[in-house]
């Protein structure tokens, strides 16, 4: 096991291209599990494969434990990697694909058997072992495929979405599968995923990246609680947060910044905050499960939407509205009654709203 | 390819089985009969050949082979006792066949080795100018053989004067002239085929600790294997059967390739028909044990690629 370091890692790719990863920062704990998110393209595979040595470093460093990586081959990084597409070799047996690896660094054969045979009996692949791939189900072939990164004991699992050949069901199994595997070994892990709610739930940390460069990392609740952008505040929670442009008038005392329906009290520690940003637009941020029906008095958000599409969840329904020609989400009680084409008022309170920079899209925070 | 694609990819896993529509299984019967004439039609001059193999010689301007089949009583063996009495003599049969093994099976070898080397390399390497290369290698798919013979022998003859060995007439001399223009195929089809497995195998490879060496061995050449099987047929049926290369090369030399002795049994007048017959049929016989051998390859290496 081992720390992993991601130090100014650049990746350019030959011939002038675009940059895929742009001087990303990150320091990864031993048996931290870590989960790179964005949307696709962003470059979170290329980093990871740059980590595990498929892809050439244009510049800064990986370390992994004391060394520095950057110019030895995969097979030298001590990493085990597990693959979107699981690539087993469709020729071996399940016992083969898994001890191919150990094979390879010339382990003796008992030991290979053993290591084998816990790693089959840890992921219940046991019957399976004479089989070929071919001969297995998606979510078995997923659990070979972990299998062969665990046999190996590496100082560092790399995932690059391994679930997202799985359907849904399976999904949530196999997520929780590999949740329990990392409290186990307590094995430094590396987990690629475009999905947001696979990150929120499996990960020590989130590391977001958009366009080739680290938006933020921190923990699932940091992430959702102080997002440092306006790209990360969008991009994690489900459905996304809603944003509404508002001009400041630098007041202090009993600020109120209004667009159309949309009014919004400052409380004291807000107005100082937005006091630097006095007569210039700033976007507001508030996410759907935060609104609520109703226009109580006090300092908040209040505004009024028009019911477009709704959605029922159950316990909860989510509301697409219109407001002021914008469209606003909101995830409230199944409990009001409410109808398409009904005008609702919907309020949130003063902690739940966020504040960005137009200019810079950074999270405008106090001091 | 099928079997590496559908691990990598699951959802083409699913075999799709032949179906097809009403009006063609309605009339199998007649399809059946259709194809069985053909069949027959096709195996006449074979059957023919077999037992022209199987008659005395005297026979021979006598009577139409197809007498044979309402009279058996005229088949006999001897022709096969007197080729094969002649035992190991240079210029006998059994000589040549030995000639023939000697040319073929090294140069099936060499081909099916090299080509998937080489193809490894251009698939899978990462090295400049693989674009180019293989494009010449496209383009020399196009050279006839006969364009080289002149040139390659003068070569020969070059490298004799420099080296004291001058391959002209000699086994090596043919094995390396076939081997060459064998491997322009050989290379493109496993190439083509090898473009088939995902990268995803040989990264998963690399992680795990293999060199290229053991890539090769260990996961490109097993699933490799059909398309090799194919190449090593089609390599060995060209080159049992060519006369052309062994005419110009071996001439000189006194052990002759089956073809070569074959055609050595022409003549303007009277060629001997009961050697020809006999000596063809047992040269028809290895090309037949390879195929056969290798058939369950052969079948999925010529549908490679066909459904992805």
């Amino acid at each position: 096991m081992a720390r992993v370091i991601l130090d100014g890692m650049t990746k350019r790719y030959p011939g002038g291209g675009a940059l895929a990863v742009d001087h990303m920062d990150l320091d990864i704990a031993d048996g931290e599990f870590v989960c790179l998110v964005g949307p696709s393209g962003c470059g979170k595979t290329t980093a990871l494969r740059m980590i595990a040595g498929l892809e050439d470093i244009t510049s800064g460093e990986v370390r992994i434990g004391d060394r520095v990586v950057n110019d030895l081959p995969p097979r030298d990084r001590d990493i085990a990697m597990v693959f979107q597409s699981y690539a087993l070799y469709p020729h071996m047996t399940v016992f083969d694909n898994m001890a191919f690896g150990l094979q390879l660094r010339k382990t003796p054969k008992d030991e290979i058997d053993r290591a084998v045979r816990e790693a089959a009996r840890i992921l219940d692949l046991e019957r399976f072992l004479d089989r070929k791939p071919g001969a297995l189900s998606g979510g078995q072939r997923q659990r070979v495929a972990l299998g062969r990164a665990i046999v190996r004991e590496p100082s560092a699992f790399l995932m690059d979405e391994p679930l997202s050949n799985l359907d849904a069901k399976l999904r949530v199994a196999t997520r929780a599968e590999i949740a329990r595997l990392h409290q186990r070994l307590e094995a430094t892990m590396i987990y690629v995923t475009h999905d947001q709610v696979e990150a929120m739930t499996m990960g020590d940390r989130i590391a977001v990246i958009n366009e080739g460069v680290l938006q933020q990392a921190g923990t699932p609740k940091e992430m959702y609680s102080t997002p440092s952008n306006r790209f990360v505040a969008g991009f994690i929670g489900s459905p996304s947060m809603n944003f509404v442009d508002l001009k400041t008038d630098g007041e202090t005392k009993d600020a109120t910044l209004i667009a159309g329906s949309t009014e919004v009290r400052l409380d004291d520690k807000q107005a100082a905050m937005l006091q630097g940003h006095g007569g210039r637009t700033v976007i507001l941020g508030f996410r759907p499960e935060h609104l609520s029906v109703g226009k109580p008095e006090g300092p908040g958000l209040t505004m009024t939407a028009l019911i477009d599409v709704i959605e029922f969840l159950g316990n909860d329904e989510l509301i697409h509205g219109v407001s002021d020609d914008r469209d606003v989400v909101a995830i409230v009680t199944s409990l009001n009654g409410l109808k398409v084409g009904d005008q609702v008022a919907l309020s949130a309170p003063p902690t739940a709203l966020y504040f960005f920079d137009p200019d810079t899209n950074l999270a405008i925070t106090p001091g | 390819m099928s079997t590496a694609s559908a691990v990598a990819t699951p959802a083409a896993s699913k075999q799709r089985t032949l179906r097809f529509p009403q009006w063609i299984r309605r009339g199998r019967p007649v399809l059946n009969i259709v194809l069985a004439v053909i069949a027959i039609f096709w195996l006449v001059p074979t059957i023919g050949l077999v037992i022209i193999s199987l008659r005395p010689e005297s026979l021979f301007g006598q009577s139409g082979w197809w007498t044979a089949l309402t009279a058996p009583a005229q088949l006999t063996i001897s022709n096969y006792q007197a080729l094969f009495g002649q035992g190991f003599a240079a210029g006998g049969l059994l000589d040549s066949l030995v000639t023939s093994a000697l040319i073929t099976i090294p140069t099936t070898i060499l081909v099916t080795v090299l080509a998937s080397l080489s193809a490894y390399s251009l698939v899978f390497g990462r090295w400049r100018g693989r674009t180019v290369v293989l494009l010449l290698i496209v383009g020399l798919l196009v050279v006839p053989i006969q364009v080289a013979l002149i040139p390659v022998s003068q070569l020969y003859k070059a490298f004799g004067s420099v080296t004291g060995f001058n391959p002209f007439g000699t086994i090596p001399g043919v094995i390396i002239f076939h081997v060459a223009f064998g491997l322009p195929f050989g290379i493109f089809l496993m190439r083509n085929f090898y473009m088939g497995i995902p990268k995803d195998l040989l990264e998963a490879g690399r992680i795990d600790g293999a060199g290229e060496w053991k890539l090769f061995r260990r996961v490109v050449l097993p699933l490799g294997l059909p398309a090799a099987a194919s190449l090593a047929i089609f390599q060995f049926i060209w080159v049992w059967n060519d006369l052309l290369v062994a005419l110009v090369f071996l001439a000189s030399n006194p052990h002759q390739t089956l073809t070569l002795f074959l055609y050595g049994q022409t003549r303007f007048f009277a060629s001997n028909y009961w050697i020809i017959s006999t000596g063809a049929m047992i040269s028809v016989l290895p090309p037949l044990i390879v195929f056969l051998s290798f058939q369950r390859y052969f079948v999925r290496g010529v549908l490679a690629g066909a459904v992805k």
